[in-house]
Formats: C-alpha cells, structure tokens, sequence
C-alpha cells in the first residue's frame, strides 16, 4: 500500500458562517420570541384575568403586601386620609376602601397597592408644599387603582420571572441581556400608562378643587433633583418629570381648566 | 445596568481576543502540518514485517483549549434554538489537530506512525455561574522506527 502525504487545504469540519452573523441572527429570534410571548401574556392578564379578580382576593392580595407597612393611626395620617377621601368622593366609580399608609423612608415614591392601600413614602411628604400637589399625586395613585394598573404590573413581573428562570436557567450572562432588555419594553409601557393616570389625577383635581392649581408643582421641585440620589429609582419607570409638567400643561390648556388659589400644606408634627 | 455593562465587555473582549488566537493557532497549525507531512501517519494496524523494525514505542500528545466568552454566548443561544454548534467547530478542529502535531513531535525521527486513535474528553462545568466549556483532545499510536535498508 502506497502512502501519499496529504496537507489540509479545504476544512470540511468548520461552516463558513460569521460568528457575528450567527450571533444577531440567534439574539433576534429568542428575544423577538420572548418578547411576544411577554406581550402576549401581559395582554392576557390585561384584558382577561385582571379584569376578573374580585375585590375580595384583591383585597386578601393586599394584607399580603401591607405586613411591611406600618399601620400607625397618626395624626399625620388622618390629615391625609382627609386629603384622600375628600378625592374619592367625587370618584364615584371607585368602590375600594381606600387607605394611607406613611412609610419613614427617605425615598420619594408613592405607591398603590392591591386592595386600595396608597403608601407615602416620608421623602415625598418632606418635598410636598401645597394641599393641591399632594392631590394631585394622590389622584395620580387613585388613577393607577381605576385602571388595574396595581395588579397588572404585579402579573407582568411575574410573567417576566417566570419566563427568564425557567427558559434561560442558571446562564447568568444570557439571562442578565434578555432580562435587560426586556425591562426596557416594560419601561415603555409603564411609562405610557403613567402618563394615563397622570391625566386621570389632573381631571380629579379639577373635579375636586375646582382649579388645577399646584398640579405640575411637585414635578417642577424635583425635576431639579433629578439626576442623582434617592430619586432616580422614582424616576426609571416614569417619564422624566420634565416631560410629565409639559404634557400637564397641554391638557391644562387644552381643557381650560383655572388656576385657583393652592391650599398650603399643614402635615400635624 | 453595571451587570449589563461587565457582560458586553465580556462579549467584545472575548470576540477580538477569541478570533486573534484562533487566527494565530491556525497559521501555526498549518505551518507546522507542512513541516511534519513526511512523517506518515495512519490509523491502520498493520505493522511492517517484524525483522525490519528497529524500535517501537508508545508516543502520544494531548491538547486542551477553552472557547472564549463570546462564543460560549453564542453557544448558549444556539443550545436554545439547536441546529448545528458552529461556535463549537473550530474548537474541536483546532484541539485534535494540535494533538496529533504534539504527538508526531514525540516521534521525531521515526519511521511512521501506526494504529493512531484520537479520544476527546470534555472539560465542563455548569456549577459556577461561568461555566467552563474546554476540550482536551488525545492523540495515541504507535511509532516504529525501520532499520536502515542496506
């Protein structure tokens, strides 16, 4: 048997494909994949289960999320509770009970939670001037109730940690990316529906005072505190507060509400 | 945001520096293939006739080479969709021809290798968070050594 010495020159083992092309390609497809069964989801929630939650589980939902929240029958509170009832009654739609919660935290946020419970937090509070601006972010809340919001962001997120634990597993890199950009489409929406309750708080107030006095304060304040500190976790589902006062004032304009006299804030010690 | 920021310069580190050395391995390789091609090496086991031997002994060569970071990414997306593991290929290519070049080093001066065998091993680990995706590659065979014809 002859031997004839033979060089490689053709590699038939490796495919001519660009690493980087691969890449895009595979990335386009899981992450269009996921993201449509994320949107898919959320509308599911949405439109037919969110819908369909009885106040009763609404509400046993809420005492699940109050055990961190205090519930301490200051005169602070009643002082609100006052702010907040006197909204609620010319909401005649909203049938929950609902409740103030003042949370000691330095953090400016406010939050709705399942069962009509709104948590202040005191950084928020210690920013507040007028009566009128801390409507206008109590309407803004009650806004999040009259829409569902409350419960579908709790079934999206959950829809999000499903999907990334149990598709992607332990491959932190991978999931970190998909995870990250998924977040950003959340942001989108959340940031549409912020805008639709800030609408909704605007048309309460009108309702309430009368005149829209003091509504873009309280975003006009911290707009300058923005970029740093406590207040950027505020801020990463919202639209910037810039761009919040402007659409406010379109609809001011738009709809002619006045401009009244504001109520200054007397928060008891 | 940070997590995020750490991942893709993983990502572009291990792209560039990935695609260098596999560029340089290959050139390498194939200088040294050329260098070595008179050194008939088969997987037959047929042996020359026993009087004409010299010498025989065992030579062997392994190699082990790790896949960069981004290529484990990619890796780990195709796992997920499937289809063929290209990320992988140039891997496996480069680790069993490094073998067999190793191991044709250790038998400098003989006459051909005979009965050569390549066995791979994968070096793998999924426990930590950066697992680990190597190979080590074997090449074995027999080097004979002819005694010189008169």
């Amino acid at each position: 048997m002859k031997y004839t010495p033979k060089l490689l020159t053709k590699n038939v083992n490796i495919s001519i494909t660009h690493p980087l092309r691969e890449f895009a390609i595979l990335t386009a497809g899981i992450l269009g994949a996921l993201i449509l069964v994320y949107v898919l989801l959320g509308f599911a929630l949405e439109w037919v289960v969110v819908p369909r939650i009885p106040q009763s589980v609404e509400r046993s939902l809420g005492e699940l999320f109050l055990g961190n929240y205090a519930v301490e029958d200051s005169p602070e509170r009643q002082y609100l509770q006052g702010i907040l009832d006197r909204l609620v009654e010319h909401e005649p739609s909203q049938t929950l009970d609902y409740q103030i919660h003042v949370e000691e935290n330095p953090v400016v946020n406010a939050m709705a939670l399942p069962g009509g419970h709104i948590v202040l937090y005191q950084g928020l509070l210690d920013r507040v001037e007028s009566e009128n601006e801390l409507a206008m972010i109590l309407g803004h809340e009650l806004g999040h109730f009259a829409e569902r919001h409350h419960l579908k962001g709790l079934g999206r997120g959950l829809v999000l940690l499903v999907l990334s634990a149990t598709l992607l597993g332990d491959q932190s890199g991978i999931t970190q990316f998909l995870q990250d950009s998924l977040a950003r489409v959340e942001s989108r929406f959340s940031q549409r529906q912020e805008q639709q309750v800030d609408e909704f708080g605007l048309h309460l107030l009108q309702k309430t005072y009368h005149h829209v006095a003091g509504a873009t304060d309280f975003f006009e304040r911290i707009q300058k505190e923005e970029p740093e500190g406590p207040l950027s976790y505020f801020f990463a589902s919202h639209p910037s507060s810039a761009n919040r006062v402007d659409f406010l004032n379109e609809l001011i304009a738009s709809a002619q509400y006045p401009i009244g006299e504001k109520t200054p804030l007397d928060l008891p010690e | 945001m940070l997590d995020l920021a750490l991942f893709l310069i993983l990502l572009t580190v291990g792209y560039f520096a990935g695609r260098v050395t596999e560029h340089r391995h290959y050139k390498s390789i194939l200088l040294r293939e050329k260098a070595s091609l008179r050194l008939p090496t088969v997987t037959s086991n047929m042996l020359p006739e026993v009087d004409q031997i010299a010498k025989s002994f065992l030579v062997s060569g392994s190699c082990v080479i790790s896949i960069d970071y981004f290529k484990r990414i990619l890796a780990g997306l195709r796992n997920i969709m499937g289809g063929r593991m290209t990320a992988y290929e140039t891997l496996i290519d480069r680790a069993r021809r490094e073998a067999i070049l190793r191991m044709k080093y250790e038998a400098l001066g003989s006459s051909i290798i005979v009965n050569m065998r390549v066995e791979t091993a994968s070096i793998f680990s999924s426990t930590n968070q950066n697992g680990i995706g190597s190979v080590e590659v074997f090449a074995y065979g027999t080097a004979i050594k002819l005694k010189k014809t008169l």
